[in-house]
């Protein structure tokens, strides 16, 4: 009993064990580098489609700021949460966090969107405002915005027999406008993200 | 005077209390700071220990986007933190409210404007490592010198 006690005292004044008692510590610890962190801007140059701030989750966490004649992504902290989408979807390349860009050209992945018109046929009072307003349907038939009236079946939407149809939704650039011109909310514009895979041979 | 005060600073750098709170986090914050005490981090080897009592603690981790409930109970809390003594924003909810903060939502960020905030770490959530960084090189400028009596 007493040996090993004399045994315990001697083994805690060894000057081994003060020293590792008092100043070893775990190494520092170094974060890796493929660890996904806040997204960097690289050196291509930024063609403002938004792709970034569309996808990004987090409010208010991407903005695409113009400095004189470029533009370029500004993440900011506190609001990002390091998730990468901006940086899958760029389609420059601008943003890079991690090994993210490496991983996406190695699996060939990306993200391909697609915009989704819903009408609400009880909201809908068809006055016919979303498809007089919508620039894409403009372009397509020029009648249509001169008299309200639209002769041609390939714009997105139009009132077919007292209806509000949506026709062709793809051709749908997301801008918007007939959400904001329809006098009772009926209208919806949904961004739909997918991501795409391309074969590998 | 000075060899002394050295000493105090030296010692208090050595011996940082923690409390942490949550007000209104997904947890996932509350998560990393855990894993601080887990033996890869270890934060007992910089001499930081973690009460969850405030009047023992030097530094009050705060997590989460502040909901309603705690508007008149955090700044209590932070009122029975002894001098010297720092708070730290851990997670973007904290700072921004994050995903929380949306149109509609109840909370109520940043806190720092219901309590004096020392440090923001921001990520959603912050690495165990920025934590751990963050206590480190705030709790001894807090401390540096700290005589009391100025109350």
């Amino acid at each position: 009993m007493s040996l090993s006690v004399i045994w315990y005292l001697k083994e805690f004044i060894r000057s081994e064990w003060l020293r590792k008692f008092f100043f070893v510590k775990t190494a520092p610890l170094e974060t890796p580098a493929h660890f996904r962190g806040f997204p960097q801007t690289t050196e291509n140059a930024c063609t403002h489609c938004f792709a970034c701030k569309m996808i990004c989750p987090a409010p208010g966490a991407i903005d695409v700021l113009r400095d004189g004649e470029t533009w370029m992504p500004h993440i900011y902290l506190g609001h990002c949460i390091r998730c990468g989408l901006c940086v899958e979807a760029c389609p420059e390349d601008v943003l890079t966090a991690g090994r993210l860009l490496e991983v996406q050209k190695i699996d060939q992945t990306s993200y391909a969107s697609t915009f989704h018109v819903v009408i609400d046929p009880e909201l809908c009072k068809r006055c016919g405002n979303c498809s007089v307003a919508c620039p894409v349907n403009k372009e397509i038939d020029p009648y249509l915005a001169g008299t309200g009236t639209a002769s041609s079946e390939e714009v997105i939407m139009r009132i077919i027999r007292g209806e509000m149809r949506v026709i062709h939704p793809e051709k749908c650039t997301g801008c918007k406008t007939c959400e904001e011109t329809c006098p009772n909310h009926a209208i919806r514009v949904a961004r739909v993200v997918q991501g795409v895979q391309e074969e590998r041979s | 005077m000075s060899r002394l005060q050295d000493l105090k600073n030296t010692v208090r750098s050595k011996s940082i209390h923690v409390c942490y709170v949550n007000v209104g986090s997904c947890n996932g914050c509350d998560i990393e700071i855990l894993a601080c005490l887990a033996p890869r981090y270890d934060i007992e080897q910089y001499g930081i220990y973690v009460h969850n009592n405030p009047r023992e603690a030097d530094v009050l981790l705060i997590t989460g986007a502040f909901s309603p409930q705690w508007e008149d109970k955090l700044m209590e809390l932070w009122e029975k933190i002894p001098e010297p003594k720092v708070a730290i924003a851990i997670g973007n909810c904290p700072i921004s409210g994050c995903v929380f903060n949306r149109e509609g939502s109840y909370v109520d960020p940043p806190v720092r404007k219901h309590i004096p905030i020392g440090a923001e770490v921001p990520g959603c959530p912050p690495r165990p490592t920025e934590i751990l960084q963050a206590v480190l090189s705030l709790a001894p400028v807090v401390f540096k010198d700290y005589e009391g009596g100025n109350e």
